[in-house]
């Protein structure tokens, strides 16, 4: 949060007694309409009607879905088009009123649902009352969207469909649900899910339970009341979802991420299941098997590098808790820092996060399209990005790219170790070979630079430019600016390079490039 | 249902609602086969029209935009800039029910823009003013012209006034113009305002004056192959906009004259119009638009005639000699939502393709009077403007085409029916268009993509399971008579 202290005179006077605003940059999380809409749409016999303008359907159901996890464009929405006149003279009841018409008449069979937006609850179109007296009535949801975020929005539309379609027609659990386990969360929108939940669903049934239901995901709104089925409730991200599993009452967990927490959730599990013996017979095994790669790459000559290798993660809550735990805590890697979504008190925000990247990049960093961009700007070379949170444009549907669980552990670590063999690679030496396969000229100039005298505040000059890139990349780096000081020494006849000379010879090459 | 009233514009008519009672989606299962979404229904197709303006103003060097407007729009918004318009960091304030009732919208946006202001090398700050900020009430005398000496507009596009996405490109260039190529105007003896005329005084300006800007976002190679045709008339490109370079904007009323080469810049041909620039309109696509466009811009710069008529008819002949090398044969449908969809019809028609039907976002207007009547002229049974998904789903239905550029929901729809679709944007927005040169390569993607026909049928197939034998459908329509 930057408060804003530095408005220009000319501006209009600011009322002291207002809170200072909060800038943004590249937002990271969007709105409750949009968590509306990604959760309530995954559920096939839902219709749902948005009061909105034509931008705010057509980004939502179609410009960025299509782009992020491949998912199609959303087919079960309609926009109410608001135009001018709707925003400025008529309202929207009447916009929404012929959609629903419109849509009982398609679609008989299924549930309408109205969803406020931002521009509906700036004009106060709340239609609530009105379409409560319809016969059959139809519910609206406030979805606040000028309020809160995607997380909360997610947390309420999900209480939402469970007051509204579950509760009251839910069953009691019976002796043969015992084993059955509820997977709460997975909605549009939500990074890498399909893998994750392959995985999270096959760790429960290691452990000895039966996947009830993977709410709304896979669900229908038919099955809400199914969730009361749960013996035990599996909260996918510590995002959202948990005021659901505290809603229905049974035990949850946290979908886990890292060695030790995934270790701990089959057993915590087995535990709550009545099948802990089968649950450490799963963990064994996994030790045997699925992890098996991990135990192999730590004891190689890759498990050395974790200690020198520097990671930063801004991603949603899970992924940025579990990649420190796992990486940071189990590994031993560098945290260079982390930030997690919904943000809290002393995370940094993405203008921070932007100033701290331009001044100095980690060896990996983990994060979405706006980190992407950062690194960008800092033209940093030797980093890594890792896609590992929403926005951005990511495909992530094949099953095998999970972050939780054991095969988590392993996928992540396995891409860590492929990228740093890409790194090692891309900096070895390349010095015989000019552009297109051409051999260089052989009059280096560098051949003559032996005779060079560097001072001891060049070197120490030096050093403090190496000092902003990652390790592993520093002693190509170190070579080749060195070699760009050189070549300037040697161009301007120079016989000593100073502190100055560094300056001005790295100066001039970044101009150049 | 009969009883139901539209207002002009809305874009769930009475008539939608019947044709899609009448033809159930069990009817139209069993007709085609497979399983047509029932939820192909009452949905616009554009872009978010703010895209338009983010677009442009992104993409240039030395603007930075502040984005005034709630979180979700927000959200969408950015991502849809960081993937196709430009990878430069975006400022906004929050923007919540907490401001809103607090009432500092304009302190907001500022506040965003001073943020945006200080990137090293900033310009010019364009404020984005969106639904939410123009509901709450952002005007122009609430923003400071210039910001820690840096210049600031506002650029007004709420999606709920702005129709199209391409509509939106001509808000924020005309935005632009106005504050880069203010008119210049002089009070002459009898005291009438008038605009500024040249008097010949000066060398380079009497350079400017025989040059033309291009109004349209295209191909980058576009440009080069026009200068080089202009060159020959004595003529040349002086820049196009929207351009990457902020100092083009402020040669607009300095040209002899601004090519509109798409026909949605209606408003800054207005500004410059009024100014006194003189506008040529249409594009050089296909031989016959090419010719003409090369005699109008010789007309227009008062160039030799002769000489114009020798370089339009060389360029014309290199146009045809392409197109009998590699004629185009087969049905196409051009529904985009760019508005450049009648040019890319006009050059597939003269290429030999048959175009029944086009569809696009933009409104009709003065400058698609032309083409729509040449279009018409040669076969195109309907030109649709400010579209539905619906309207286009029903025209696949109609004409059995060979092959769809379209919105991505309608070319997929299409992929879903065996026949081959492209995204019109993706595909034609990233290849060169005008002259020979443009000719020969979208000729060269079209022809690709009807002879892909058997995959998109065996893929169709595999995912589908075979085809019913074909209904009595609609008798195949014959455009070329």
């Amino acid at each position: 949060m930057t408060a804003l202290n530095d408005l220009p005179n000319r501006a209009p006077a600011a009322d002291q007694s207002r809170a200072p605003i909060e800038l943004i940059r590249d937002l990271e999380s969007t709105s409750g309409y949009w968590a509306a809409v990604w959760t309530m749409c995954t559920l096939p016999d839902v219709h749902l009607i948005c009061d909105a303008p034509i931008g705010c359907f057509n980004l939502v159901a179609t410009a960025v879905p299509d782009y992020t996890d491949a998912i199609p464009h959303i087919h079960n929405i309609t926009p109410s088009v608001m135009r001018e006149q709707e925003v400025t003279l008529l309202g929207t009841a009447g916009a929404v009123r012929r959609a629903v018409e419109a849509l009982r008449s398609l679609h008989p069979d299924k549930t309408l649902i109205v969803v406020s937006t931002a521009e509906s609850e700036m004009i106060s179109s709340d239609h609530s009352d009105w379409l409560s007296k319809l016969d059959p009535p139809v519910p609206f949801f406030w979805s606040q969207s000028l309020e809160g975020d995607e997380w909360e929005g997610r947390d309420r539309a999900l209480l939402w469909l469970w007051d509204r379609f579950g509760r009251k027609r839910a069953a009691p659990l019976s002796a043969n649900d015992a084993q059955m386990v509820n997977i709460i969360g997975p909605t549009y929108g939500c990074f890498n899910s399909p893998a994750d939940l392959h995985e999270v669903k096959r760790l429960i049934e290691g452990a000895g339970g039966k996947v009830n239901l993977v709410y709304p995901f896979e669900a229908t709104l038919e099955d809400t009341p199914r969730l009361s089925r749960g013996a035990v409730n599996v909260v996918m991200y510590r995002e959202f979802g948990e005021a659901l599993a505290k809603e229905l009452g049974r035990p949850y967990l946290f979908a886990p991420l890292g060695i030790r927490e995934t270790t701990e959730f089959i057993q915590q599990l087995g535990d709550l299941l009545g099948t802990r013996a089968q649950a450490d017979a799963f963990i064994a095994r996994e030790k045997q098997t699925t992890l098996a790669p991990l135990w192999d790459l730590w004891r190689g000559p890759q498990g050395d590098w974790f200690a020198t290798t520097e990671f930063a993660v801004v991603a949603g809550r899970s992924y940025t808790e579990g990649l420190v735990r796992l990486l940071a805590d189990e590994l031993g890697m560098k945290l260079h820092f982390a930030s997690g979504r919904p943000r809290r008190l002393g995370e940094m925000d993405n203008i921070q996060i932007r100033e701290t990247l331009h001044k100095k990049q980690p060896a990996f960093l983990f994060g979405s399209l706006n980190e992407k961009i950062y690194l960008t700007e800092a033209q940093a070379k030797a980093t890594h990005f890792i896609p590992a949170a929403f926005p951005g444009a990511v495909v992530r549907r094949a099953l095998g790219t999970p972050f939780m669980g054991y095969s988590g552990v392993v996928y992540i670590v396995q891409e860590m170790v492929n990228r740093y063999y890409d790194l090692v690679f891309n900096f070895l030496p390349f010095d015989n070979v000019a552009a297109a396969g051409q051999p260089k000229a052989a009059d280096n100039p560098l051949t003559a630079a032996s005779r060079l005298v560097w001072s001891e505040a060049a070197r120490a000059q030096l050093d403090r430019h190496l000092e902003g890139i990652p390790w592993i990349s520093r002693i190509s780096a170190s070579r080749e600016l060195r070699a760009q000081v050189e070549v300037y020494a040697i161009k301007h006849n120079l016989r000593e390079v100073t502190p100055d000379i560094v300056e001005q010879a790295l100066a001039a090459t970044a101009t150049q490039r | 249902m009969a009883s139901l009233t539209v207002p002009e514009g809305n874009l769930i008519t009475p008539e939608i609602i019947q044709t899609r009672s009448k033809s159930s989606v069990s009817d139209l299962q069993s007709r085609t086969g497979h399983s047509v979404s029932p939820d192909y229904n009452l949905t616009p197709q554009t872009m978010c029209p703010a895209f338009g303006s983010l677009r442009v103003l992104t993409r240039i060097d030395g603007v930075q935009t502040a984005m005034v407007t709630d979180t979700g729009c927000l959200y969408g918004l950015t991502f849809v800039t960081h993937f196709y318009a430009a990878r430069k960091s975006i400022a906004a304030p929050a923007f919540g029910t907490k401001e809103l009732v607090a009432g500092n919208v304009a302190e907001a946006a500022i506040a965003a823009c001073i943020e945006a202001s200080k990137m090293p090398g900033t310009k010019l700050v364009a404020a984005i003013s969106l639904c939410v900020a123009e509901t709450a009430g952002l005007t122009e005398e609430m923003l400071p012209k210039q910001i820690n000496g840096v210049d600031v507009i506002l650029v007004r596009v709420p999606a709920y006034a702005i129709h199209s996405h391409p509509e939106a490109k001509d808000v924020a260039i005309n935005a632009l113009l106005k504050r880069y190529a203010p008119a210049q105007t002089e009070i002459t003896a009898d005291g009438v305002e008038r605009p500024l005329t040249y008097d010949g005084s000066n060398e380079e300006e009497e350079a400017l004056r025989r040059k033309v800007i291009m109004l349209g976002e295209v191909f980058p190679a576009d440009p080069i192959s026009v200068d080089a045709v202009l060159k020959r008339l004595g003529s040349g490109l002086a820049a196009t906009l929207p351009s990457r370079n902020l100092d083009d904007y402020k040669l607009a009323r300095r040209v002899g004259a601004i090519a509109a080469v798409h026909p949605f810049y209606g408003g800054s041909v207005a500004t410059l119009r009024a100014a006194g620039v003189p506008i040529i309109s249409g594009a050089p696509v296909g031989p016959e638009a090419t010719y003409n466009w090369i005699k109008a811009v010789a007309a227009a710069l008062k160039l030799d005639g002769e000489l114009a008529e020798q370089v339009a008819a060389e360029e014309r002949d290199k146009c045809k000699a392409i197109i009998s090398q590699f004629p185009l044969r087969g049905r196409v449908m051009v529904c985009g939502y760019e508005g450049n969809e009648l040019l890319y019809a006009r050059l597939l028609v003269e290429a030999g393709a048959e175009v029944p039907y086009i569809s696009t976002s933009i409104q009709k207007s003065l400058y698609t009077a032309a083409d729509e009547a040449w279009l018409k002229a040669r076969g195109t049974r309907e030109i649709i403007y400010q579209k539905t998904l619906e309207q286009d789903v029903r025209a696949l239905d109609r004409y059995q085409p060979d092959l769809v550029l379209g919105t991505t929901p309608l070319s997929a729809e299409a992929k879903q029916r065996g026949i081959p679709g492209m995204y019109y944007t993706n595909m034609l927005s990233v290849r060169p268009l005008f002259l020979s040169a443009g000719l020969a390569g979208t000729i060269q993607l079209i022809r690709d993509a009807l002879e892909r026909a058997p995959r998109y049928a065996w893929m169709r197939e595999f995912f589908e399971g075979p085809r019913p034998p074909a209904p009595a459908g609609p008798a195949p329509i014959n455009t070329m008579d």
